[in-house]
C-alpha cells in the first residue's frame, strides 16, 4: 500500500508539473451544487437535504468546467466525486464509489486538440513516473511500456466492428460494455482513443457533430494491457438551444439545470476537455488488479467500510 | 343541493313540468350550475360525494349525451363451425378439446405471463396506492406483469412510508417481486416522470441491491410514459394536502405557493413533457445505454400521431408499446379532457391492427377494459396483451388480494371460453377473422368484417 500511494503521489506531481508548464491554472473544485453530471451509467447521485433544499454531491464537476474555462482559458482541478454505483460494478476492478478525477478544460479548441493534450499529458506522466518511481515499481514487479505520441485512434463504429470480428455482438448505439472494453484494450494493446460515440451513449454535454447528426465529437482514451478506460472527454455543447434539446433527449428536466442554462444564455466560449481518474491511473501504473487498491479507505459498491 | 332548487324554479317558471325536465336532460344545466358555484374546482370531475383520491375516474362513456364515439360494444366475437385448429388440438390430446385446454400463457414486453393481461401502471393516487399491495401480491401470484406508475416514490417515499396508511414505492415493488412464483412468469415495469427524474428513480432502482437480483433475472422493466388515455397532451393532475405540498414545493407546480398561502388542498400540476422524434429516440437509446438489463416499455396516450411513434419505437426495438385509449382511467383529469381529448380505444385498435403487420413490437392496449371478452377482442386486433387498471382497484377494495385473485380467475375462464369458441387453443392465435363489427361503417373504418358480411 505504501508503495502504491507513493507512485500515486509521483503521478499527481507529474500531472501538475505538465499542466502548470503548459499554461493550465489549477482551481479548487466545487463539491456540492444544485445539480451534477447525470451521465454516469446506472449509478446514483448523492442528494443531501439542507434547510429544506436539495444539493447534489458532484458525480463529476463537468458543468462548472465550461464556465471556468471561459473565464481562465485553460483550467484543471483534482475533483473528488461520489457515485453510488450498482452492485455489478463491484467486480469490474474499475469502479469506486468515491474517487478523484483530474478535470481538464480548455477554451476555443476542438476535441482533436483535447485529445492531443490528453495523449501528451498521459505520455509525460507514464514516462516520468517510470523514472521517478523506478524503485517502487520494481518492488511491485511492474514494468511499464514506454508511451509515444501520437496514439492510435479508432472510431466507436470501428471498435464495434473489431469486437464483432472477435465474436462479441454489442449494441452499436450504446457505450461499449465493461468486459468488451477490457477485451478491446487487450486486443489493441497500446494506448489508443475511441472517438465519435453515438448520441445516446454519452451525456448531453458532448457536442453533436453538425455534419454527422447522431455522432458526437468525443472520445475515450484507453490504457493497453486490458486496463480499459483512462480518460473520457469531448468538445462541449455550449449553445443554449442545443443544450436544451439535448437535455430533453436524455430525459432530463431542464428546470433542474436553471443556473447552468442561465449561464449558457448569457453566452460562453466553446470548450473541450476531459477527465482522468486518479485511481485508474494509479492502477495502471502499478499494474493492480483493482482500483480499490489505489486509494486509502476505498469504498466499493455493496461493501460498507470506514 | 342547489341544482334541485334550480329545477324547481325552472319548473315553476315554465309551468310545464315536462318541458323543463326535457330541457334539463338535454342541456347540461347541472354542469353549468356547478361551474358557477365552484369555479376552478369544477374543472375536475369530483361530485359533492367524491373526495379527491377516493374516486375512480375515467371517460363516462355510458352516460347519455356523452357516448359520441364507437366502443368495443360495437365488436362481437363470432365463432365459425368449421374449426381446423380444433381438429389439430384433438389429434394432440387424443380427445375432444374443451375450453380448459386453451393455453392462456404468452410472452410480451420481454416478460412471460400466465395471461395476456398486464396491470396498468397506477400512480400515487391515494385510492389506488392504499390497496396497491393487495394488487401486487395477487398479480405476482397469478404470474402477470404489473406496472408502478409515476410519482409514487416522490409522493409516498421510496423505501419508507411518509404516511402510515400509504405504502411506499419499494413496498409495492418488493411485494410484487417476492410473491412471484418460480415459473418465470411476471415482471414489474416502473415509470419515471419529469418530476421523478429529480429523484433519479430509475437509477435508484437499478442500483438497489434488493432489486438487483430480479433485474438480473430479467423481471424488471422501465416504462417511459408519454401521456395517458384520459388526458393526452396534459401532465399529471392531483390535489395534495398542505404538509405534503410544502414538501414537494420545489418539484411541482401548485396553484398557490403552499409555503405562503394556507388552504386545505392544493392543485398539483406536473408537466406533460416535450417530445420530438429526436428526443424520443435519444431517450430510448440512453435508457438502453444506462440500464442494459432492464426491459424498456413505452406507454402513450391516444395521440393522433401514434403510428409515427410506434414505428420509431419499433425501429428502436422497445420491448412493449402500450397505448391507452381515451376511456382509460385516471387519478384525476379535467372534465374537458375526459370528454373531448384524444382517440377512443376502438380507433387505437384499428391502428394497432395495421401497425402489427408492419412492425415488430409487442402492443398492449388499454382503456376501460373489464372482462375476458374485452381482453379477447383486444388480442384479435393484434395487441399481445390487454392492460387493465380500475378493475384491480375495485376488486381489491371488495375482497383484498383474494378478490383480485378471484377476478383474474374469471378473466382466465372467460378468455378460455371465448378463444375455444372460435376454435383456437392458444391466445396467440386469435386474429381479426374472429371478430365482426355491428355496423358496416365501423367495419370498413377498422378494416374488419361486419356482422352483415
Amino acid at each position: 500500500m505504501r508503495l502504491i500511494l507513493r507512485v500515486q503521489a509521483e503521478a499527481s506531481r507529474a500531472v501538475r508539473s505538465w499542466l502548470d508548464s503548459h499554461g493550465f491554472l489549477e482551481l479548487l473544485p466545487p463539491i456540492i451544487g444544485p445539480v451534477t453530471d447525470p451521465g454516469i451509467r446506472g449509478a446514483k447521485q448523492v442528494t443531501i437535504d439542507y434547510y429544506g433544499r436539495e444539493y447534489k454531491v458532484m458525480s463529476s464537476a463537468i458543468l462548472y468546467k465550461q464556465m471556468l474555462a471561459t473565464a481562465f482559458d485553460k483550467i484543471y482541478f483534482f475533483s473528488p466525486n461520489i457515485r453510488l454505483e450498482p452492485l455489478e460494478s463491484a467486480t469490474t476492478g474499475r469502479h469506486l464509489v468515491e474517487f478523484v478525477q483530474i478535470d481538464i478544460e480548455e477554451a476555443d479548441v476542438d476535441y482533436k486538440a483535447a485529445m492531443s493534450t490528453a495523449e501528451s499529458l498521459l505520455t509525460h506522466v507514464v514516462n516520468t513516473v517510470a523514472e521517478t518511481a523506478r524503485q517502487e515499481l520494481e518492488q511491485l514487479g511492474r514494468k511499464l511500456p514506454r508511451f509515444k505520441t501520437p496514439f492510435r485512434k479508432i472510431t466507436h463504429a470501428e471498435a464495434v466492428e473489431i469486437l464483432r470480428a472477435h465474436g462479441d455482438q454489442i449494441n452499436p448505439n450504446a457505450e461499449i460494455p465493461w468486459p468488451q472494453e477490457e477485451k478491446l484494450s487487450k486486443i489493441i494493446n497500446e494506448p489508443f482513443f475511441i472517438t465519435d460515440y453515438p448520441k445516446g451513449a454519452r451525456g448531453f454535454y458532448d457536442k453533436e457533430d453538425p455534419q454527422r447528426p447522431g455522432i458526437l465529437k468525443d472520445f475515450d482514451l484507453m490504457y493497453p494491457e486490458g486496463y480499459g478506460e483512462a480518460a473520457s472527454g469531448a468538445e462541449r455543447e455550449y449553445e443554449y438551444s442545443k443544450v436544451l434539446a439535448r437535455l430533453k433527449q436524455s430525459g432530463e428536466n431542464p428546470a433542474k439545470y436553471g443556473w447552468y442554462l442561465d449561464m449558457l444564455r448569457e453566452g460562453i466560449r466553446p470548450t473541450s476537455g476531459f477527465g482522468i481518474g486518479v485511481e485508474r491511473l494509479t492502477r495502471y501504473l502499478c499494474g493492480l488488479q483493482a482500483v480499490w487498491e489505489a486509494r486509502p479507505y476505498p469504498k466499493v459498491a455493496g461493501i460498507y467500510s470506514p | 343541493m342547489k341544482v334541485s332548487n334550480l329545477i324547481n324554479i325552472l319548473t315553476k317558471l315554465a309551468r310545464k313540468p315536462g318541458a323543463a325536465r326535457s330541457l334539463f336532460q338535454q342541456y347540461p344545466i347541472a354542469e353549468l350550475v356547478e361551474k358557477a358555484e365552484k369555479g376552478r374546482q369544477s374543472v375536475f370531475p369530483l361530485s359533492e360525494l367524491d373526495e379527491f383520491g377516493k374516486a375512480l375516474l375515467g371517460a363516462p362513456i355510458y352516460t347519455r349525451h356523452i357516448t359520441r364515439y364507437d366502443t368495443l360494444e360495437k365488436i362481437l366475437i363470432v365463432p365459425p363451425l368449421y374449426t381446423p385448429l380444433r381438429l389439430r388440438k384433438m389429434e394432440e390430446l387424443m380427445r375432444e378439446p374443451l375450453f380448459t385446454d386453451v393455453d392462456t400463457s404468452c410472452k410480451f414486453g420481454g416478460f412471460n405471463s400466465s395471461l395476456p393481461v398486464a396491470v396498468a401502471s397506477m400512480g400515487s393516487t391515494p385510492v389506488y396506492n392504499k390497496v396497491s399491495l393487495d394488487v401486487a401480491k395477487a398479480s405476482a401470484e397469478a404470474g402477470i406483469p404489473m406496472g408502478v406508475g409515476e410519482n409514487v416514490a416522490t409522493v409516498w417515499g421510496y423505501s419508507e412510508r411518509v404516511k402510515p396508511s400509504q405504502p411506499c414505492f419499494k413496498e409495492r415493488v418488493m411485494t410484487y417481486l417476492e410473491n412471484l412464483g418460480d415459473n418465470g412468469k411476471g415482471g414489474v415495469f416502473i415509470q419515471q416522470n419529469v418530476e421523478d427524474a429529480y429523484d433519479e428513480l430509475w437509477n435508484r432502482v437499478y442500483s438497489d441491491p434488493d432489486i438487483t437480483p430480479y433485474i438480473d433475472k430479467g423481471l424488471v422493466g422501465f416504462e417511459i410514459k408519454l401521456g395517458q388515455g384520459a388526458k393526452p397532451g396534459l401532465g399529471g393532475e392531483t390535489f395534495v394536502e398542505r404538509s405534503l405540498a410544502i414538501k414537494l414545493a420545489d418539484k411541482y407546480v401548485f396553484d398557490a405557493d403552499p409555503r405562503t398561502v394556507q388552504k386545505e388542498l392544493y392543485e398539483r400540476h406536473s408537466a406533460p413533457g416535450t417530445y420530438t422524434p429526436e428526443i424520443l429516440r435519444s431517450m430510448i437509446r440512453i435508457m438502453r445505454n444506462n440500464y442494459p438489463r432492464a426491459r424498456i416499455w413505452v406507454k402513450m396516450g391516444p395521440y393522433r400521431d401514434l403510428e409515427d411513434v410506434a414505428r420509431l419505437c419499433s425501429e428502436e426495438k422497445v420491448d412493449a408499446f402500450w397505448i391507452d385509449g381515451k376511456e382509460g382511467g385516471t387519478g384525476l383529469s379535467p372534465v374537458t379532457a375526459l370528454k373531448d381529448l384524444g382517440l377512443p380505444l376502438l380507433a387505437v385498435l384499428g391502428k394497432i391492427m395495421k401497425l402489427s403487420r408492419e412492425t415488430t413490437i409487442d402492443y398492449v392496449a388499454s382503456g376501460r377494459l373489464v372482462d375476458g371478452a374485452d381482453v379477447v377482442k383486444v388480442l384479435c386486433f393484434g395487441a399481445r396483451a390487454a392492460g387493465l387498471g380500475r378493475p384491480f382497484v375495485v376488486t381489491a377494495y371488495a375482497a383484498g388480494a383474494e378478490g383480485v385473485k378471484k377476478y383474474l380467475e374469471t378473466i382466465k375462464m372467460e378468455v378460455q371460453l371465448l378463444t375455444s369458441a372460435v376454435g383456437k387453443y392458444s391466445v396467440e392465435s386469435l386474429g381479426p377473422e374472429d371478430i365482426r363489427a355491428t355496423g358496416r361503417d365501423v367495419a370498413e373504418a377498422l378494416g374488419i368484417k361486419s356482422i352483415y358480411d
